[in-house]
């Protein structure tokens, strides 16, 4: 009877730190702010992501469905106008760039289906006005992807981010997170190429790989891990991009 | 169930969110168990006892692994990155699939060492027997430095990086 009075508390007490912890846990968690419309500063960009980068001052962040349809067009029209940057990559005898932004434009779909995809779970329609840029020497056209990656990744995803946080969507936190530590390593490998762009001349591609899942592009040398750093998916999905 | 025990049972969180919820347990269950084994060698009457309550909660604390990594993934897939969580949360994940690997061997290990003479039906002396549990056991204490790391590479990435599971 005793050991059953003990167990009864070292149960209740066990209940008790729990849910303590579980208290503490809510409390500590950043994205409980309240959610209201708001607008960032992003000198050089435009609400309407990479597309348009350059044209337009300032991010307007509204609700998650809303940013869900300005990522899905953003990514569409990033993969138009990469795939139109490869070819003039192509024409300049820049295959190694070509194949960078053929690679960038596969991993750019891969967003704009995974944005695609939440969009219709939260009842939403998916719509994408592509307006392609005009295309430059492969020189502007890496400048032009510098800036629109960089905006994405340090200025648009980050706002989505904390609003599908506040506003309690784990699979749109998901897919923006995707987009933006994917953004990131495009903006590295675009710089890397930029400050190498004499080397980089010549008529053989270079291979790249992408994750069918969240987008992330590596070099093939850089090809070394059995998952996916992002998402875990397994290295052998990985596509091949030349 | 009594209603007055409602208040303290924590809520069950979704898997994307449910890693810092889960993840101690198997920790314990593994540091646990050599303390088990240790009895199992030194008791002399009723060391069996010991013995297979070790070997539960090994597989238990195996178990766990297998479910701490698979959440783990899940709210990583949340977390905000920079280069350096990529980085952080890389070499977290990559030692915990160590853990998981080398603790389902010594858990198989341990339960072929307490009833595989009996099944092949040719059993050890006592003397072979507790040889063989004190190698286990040493070689189990030192395996123990991969949760131990494992712990640290996890409790860097929330205190350093400021890494959180997605709370509802």
């Amino acid at each position: 009877m005793r050991d059953c009075k003990g167990s009864r508390r070292v149960f209740l007490s066990w209940a008790g730190v729990c849910s303590l912890g579980g208290f503490r846990l809510f409390a500590a968690e950043p994205g409980s702010k309240p959610a209201s419309p708001e607008t960032k500063g992003a000198p050089g960009a435009a609400p309407e992501a990479k597309g348009a980068a350059a044209a337009a001052p300032q991010l307007k962040v509204g609700s998650t469905l809303e940013n869900l349809q300005t990522a899905f067009n953003g990514e569409s029209n990033a993969h138009a106008k990469y795939l139109e940057y490869a070819k003039a990559a192509d024409k300049e005898g820049y295959a190694k760039v070509a194949s960078l932004f053929r690679a960038a434009a596969q991993a750019e779909q891969v967003h704009a289906d995974n944005h695609d995809d939440v969009i219709k779970r939260l009842k939403g329609r998916s719509q994408a006005e592509i307006k392609l840029p005009p295309i430059k020497s492969t020189a502007e056209n890496l400048d032009d992807a510098i800036k629109g990656e960089t905006y994405e990744a340090e200025t648009m995803y980050p706002a989505f981010i904390e609003k599908a946080k506040a506003e309690n969507l784990p699979e749109a936190v998901r897919t923006f997170n995707y987009a933006q530590t994917a953004e990131t390593g495009h903006a590295k490998l675009y710089k890397e190429a930029k400050e190498k762009l004499a080397e980089l001349k010549g008529p053989e591609g270079q291979a790249y790989y992408v994750c069918p899942t969240c987008g992330w592009t590596v070099k093939k040398e850089d090809f070394t891990f059995k998952k996916c750093p992002v998402c875990f998916t397994a290295a052998k999905m990985y596509e091949q991009v030349k | 169930m009594p209603l007055f025990i409602a208040p303290f049972i924590p809520p069950i969180l979704p898997w994307d969110s449910i890693h810092p919820q889960i993840i101690h347990f198997p920790i314990v269950l593994l540091l646990t168990a050599p303390l088990f084994v240790a009895l199992g060698i030194v008791v002399r009457k009723r060391g069996t006892c010991f013995a297979i309550a070790a070997l539960c909660l090994m597989g238990l604390g195996a178990a766990g692994t297998f479910v701490a990594v698979e959440s783990g993934e899940a709210a990583a897939q949340l977390a905000t990155r920079t280069p350096e969580i990529t980085e952080a949360i890389g070499r977290h994940q990559e030692m915990a699939e160590t853990t998981r690997l080398v603790f389902t061997l010594l858990t198989v290990l341990y339960a072929a060492i307490l009833f595989g003479p009996a099944l092949l039906k040719r059993p050890l002396s006592p003397r072979a027997s507790i040889i063989v549990q004190i190698v286990f056991f040493v070689v189990y204490a030192g395996c123990l430095i991969l949760v131990a790391d494992t712990g640290h590479l996890g409790g860097l990435l929330v205190h350093k990086f400021g890494v959180r599971a997605m709370m509802p």
